[in-house]
């Protein structure tokens, strides 16, 4: 089979197969009890676009995202920059390995929608402790894979530095750096996905706006169409995320990809 | 006993050491912060002693939250293993199918796109709406945690079969359920497993969530209703059980992927 | 090559030795090991496999220290990698970050030379090898060949004394292995330094040696020297080569 036909089968496909979950939506909502609990794909969209334009709470929906983008983007950053610096140290020192490891290792296990609670006795309910649990869904994820990326780092390239006369800092920078990468940036991705996702929790536990808090208040006021408005643009942003850092992983990571 | 080991061993105590005065050091600053200079009152940080009495009282008592320690970790469990289990057992099959099956593929795998991206915690009212707030909804929710990384693990890790592996088998006379079985199934096992690695830790952060939305027992529960409470002593108790059960279960999936996996892991 | 005995050495081991020790046993690799290498000489350390070949090249590298004896390189007591002596590995060991280009100017940035006499000293020597259009290409896209035509730019760009080269074609398949060889004389021819070349293929020690060492097993040491003063570039069908080729074999074949 030709490439091209094979494609024209896919897209088919696709448009078929998605098609039929519009359908089947809109048949069990039309036609079946489940209309008098779940709203339709019309409905949802009207509201979508609704509001697009309308506010719910305090802002629009554009609004809502964000808010929560907003606390994404800080709590995300501060977590990575923190992350790679305490992966590559235990990765590369003993002391540092040490000394970290033993309390990382005990933290780490817990979720970071588990910290929601204390977090939020804590810092209160501002916007701090967003940052912080969001901080949280990334700073393992990051520190691990900085971790093992460093202390993983081929010898033998370490060893050709040094033979070509490269200082210790030199290794560090130009040896040891690049070389974690590719893994850093796996790190990173699964990262965004999980202080997307505990965002969410946060904003559903204690807060006045964020995509989280639109969801909770659709199910609060019985607003179910509203909820699917939330899980939608979540859905999307999501999507975006994960493809913008997959972008920069390629526009970063260009020597580690296979021919193509 | 030669000079290597001495030195090695000599390295390896050193750096215990090191290892057991930075755990002293955190607990004692823990401590010399809460119970000597009482920096935050004790409904917000108690003391390390705080946290450890509270830990011995709730293995027996049920106050405040309704259930003791066990109690809170039998009901924690049972939601999440029924929606891990069945996300595992629809998951897998779905992904290696999707991944055998051409007309699978280009079927289901725009559906499984369209919903893949939407975040768990976002189902969390669906749920609820559609299976009221019993043991349904939150195995329901654990279920779409878990489903989607067993789906996505098994797909790649058939997709991995080298073509010559499955020339080999053909030469052998391998019908095509033979291939499946025999070449591409063994070949996808470490992502598989990786997937059910993944899925697991999900399913258990997603679990916190859903039982501190809606739940009237549970670890996700006890630490929600504690935080109104005000007691951080149990809600440390809490996390830190979270943390322990989540570790443990990781530790038990790590077993049986060895005993699974031939041909070592990958990745 | 008369003048061997005359010249001080720019490579000399003194009753080097060299025992790993690992969990459960120590292993002696290499004992009581004499050598001398003089200036712009090419010497094969040829053996059978798993001798401590190696570890004669990390030892010269000074990526590995002698457990007794003493290694000096142009006069210094070896104590660590330097940039005066360059490697060839087995394995590529380029820096898959890096392009062409920064993988051979590697070595003269971590010197501190500038910009453009580094980059005109690293041209030279991508033009040498025969990589000129490369230059921007990442590592993961050239074949295992000129991958090892990298390493050798790289090592040479340093202006090392010593070349230390541990099976540099051993992965490539007959033919490029072939072109390699003749490609490595010509360099050697327009660039003299001073090369250890490590292989256990014996058509390539004849073929690229001024003095062929015979290691046997480990614990390694010398079992013997063999000359080979015939002219260059040489042909692998003479039969003054196979002569020689054999007779190495046999050397080779009685140390098991």
């Amino acid at each position: 089979m030709s490439k091209k036909k094979g494609d024209r089968e896919a897209v088919m496909y696709a448009i078929l197969a998605i098609a039929s979950f519009f359908v089947f939506w809109w048949f069990i909502t039309t036609f079946t009890a489940a209309k008098q609990t779940t709203p339709g794909p019309i409905e949802v969209i009207q509201l979508l676009i609704k509001s697009l334009f309308e506010p719910i709470g305090n802002y629009t929906i554009f609004g809502h995202l964000m808010v929560s983008l907003r606390r994404v983007a800080v709590g995300f950053s501060v977590a990575t920059i923190l992350g790679i610096i305490f992966g590559i140290a235990m990765g590369t020192s003993d002391w540092a390995r040490a000394i970290i490891k033993p309390i990382f290792e005990l933290l780490r296990p817990i979720p970071p929608i588990a910290w929601i609670p204390i977090v939020i006795l804590f810092f209160g309910i501002g916007e701090l402790p967003k940052y912080v649990i969001t901080g949280i869904g990334a700073f393992t994820n990051v520190t691990l894979n900085a971790y093992t990326a460093a202390e993983n780092v081929d010898p033998e390239l370490i060893g050709a530095a040094k033979m070509l006369g490269t200082d210790e800092k030199g290794i560090f920078f130009r040896v040891i750096l690049p070389s974690c990468t590719p893994q850093i940036f796996a790190g990173m991705q699964v990262a965004l996905s999980t202080s997307w996702m505990a965002v969410l929790a946060a904003e559903m536990v204690g807060a006045q706006e964020g995509c989280g808090w639109l969801i909770l208040r659709g199910n609060d006021t019985l607003n179910i169409a509203l909820v699917m408005v939330g899980m939608i643009v979540v859905g999307v942003v999501g999507f975006l995320l994960a493809t913008i850092m997959r972008m920069a992983e390629r526009r970063f990571c260009l020597w580690n990809r296979m021919g193509d | 006993m030669n000079e290597y080991m001495q030195m090695k061993r000599k390295k390896a105590i050193k750096f215990g050491i090191v290892s057991a005065i930075s755990l002293i050091v955190f607990f004692s600053i823990w401590y010399i912060c809460t119970a000597v200079l009482e920096l935050k009152p004790d409904y917000i940080l108690p003391s390390p002693v705080q946290v450890l009495e509270a830990f011995i009282e709730k293995l027996s008592k049920k106050a405040p939250d309704g259930a003791t320690l066990f109690g809170h970790i039998g009901a924690s469990l049972q939601v999440a293993l029924s929606g891990y289990l069945l996300g595992a057992i629809i998951g897998v099959p779905l992904g290696v199918a999707m991944a055998w099956f051409r007309k699978v593929d280009l079927f289901v795998t725009p559906l499984f796109d369209l919903i893949r991206p939407v975040p768990t915690i976002a189902w969390i009212p669906l749920m609820i709406l559609w299976f009221g707030i019993g043991l349904g909804a939150k195995a329901a929710i654990i279920f779409v945690s878990a489903f989607v990384p067993c789906v996505i693990n098994s797909y790649s890790g058939i997709k991995q079969t080298k073509q010559v592996h499955l020339w080999v088998a053909q030469t052998f006379g391998a019908s095509k359920r033979d291939m499946l079985f025999t070449v591409a199934l063994p070949t996808a096992m470490p992502l598989i497993f990786t997937g059910l690695r993944i899925s697991l830790g999900t399913a258990w952060m997603t679990l916190c969530a859903a039982e501190m939305l809606a739940s009237n027992k549970g670890l996700g529960y006890m630490i929600q209703l504690n935080r109104t409470l005000g007691r951080a002593d149990l809600i440390i108790v809490g996390m830190l059980t979270i943390g322990f059960v989540g570790t443990l279960l990781t530790g038990i999936l790590n077993i049986l992927e060895k005993r699974f996996v031939k041909g070592g892991r990958r990745g | 090559m008369e003048q061997n005995g005359r010249l001080k050495p720019i490579i000399s081991l003194r009753d080097v030795g060299k025992i790993f020790y690992s969990e459960h046993k120590t292993n002696e690799v290499v004992k009581g090991m004499n050598l001398d290498v003089s200036e712009n000489e090419f010497v094969v350390l040829f053996g059978p496999g798993q001798c401590g070949k190696t570890t004669m090249i990390n030892l010269i590298a000074g990526l590995e220290l002698p457990t007794s004896g003493e290694v000096d390189v142009d006069g210094k007591k070896v104590t660590g990698p330097g940039p005066d002596r360059g490697v060839v590995y087995q394995r590529t060991s380029l820096f898959p970050f890096c392009t062409v280009m920064g993988n051979v100017e590697f070595g003269p940035k971590s010197r501190g030379i500038d910009k453009k006499t580094r980059r005109e000293t690293a041209q030279y020597f991508i033009d040498l090898v025969g990589l000129q259009g490369f230059e921007n290409t990442y590592p993961n896209r050239l074949s295992g060949g000129m991958r090892q035509r990298v390493g050798i730019a790289r090592a040479y760009a340093n202006n090392p004394k010593v070349m230390l080269m541990d099976e540099p074609f051993g992965h490539l398949d007959a033919q490029t292995r072939y072109m390699m060889e003749a490609e490595l004389e010509k360099i050697w021819q327009k660039e003299k330094r001073t090369v250890v070349f490590v292989t256990n293929n014996s058509e390539e020690a004849v073929y690229l040696a001024d003095r062929i060492i015979i290691l046997t097993n480990t614990p390694t040491h010398i079992k013997e020297e063999v000359k080979v003063d015939l002219p260059r570039p040489r042909k692998y069908s003479d039969q003054a080569f196979l002569k020689i080729r054999r007779q190495i074999e046999d050397i080779c074949e009685s140390t098991r």
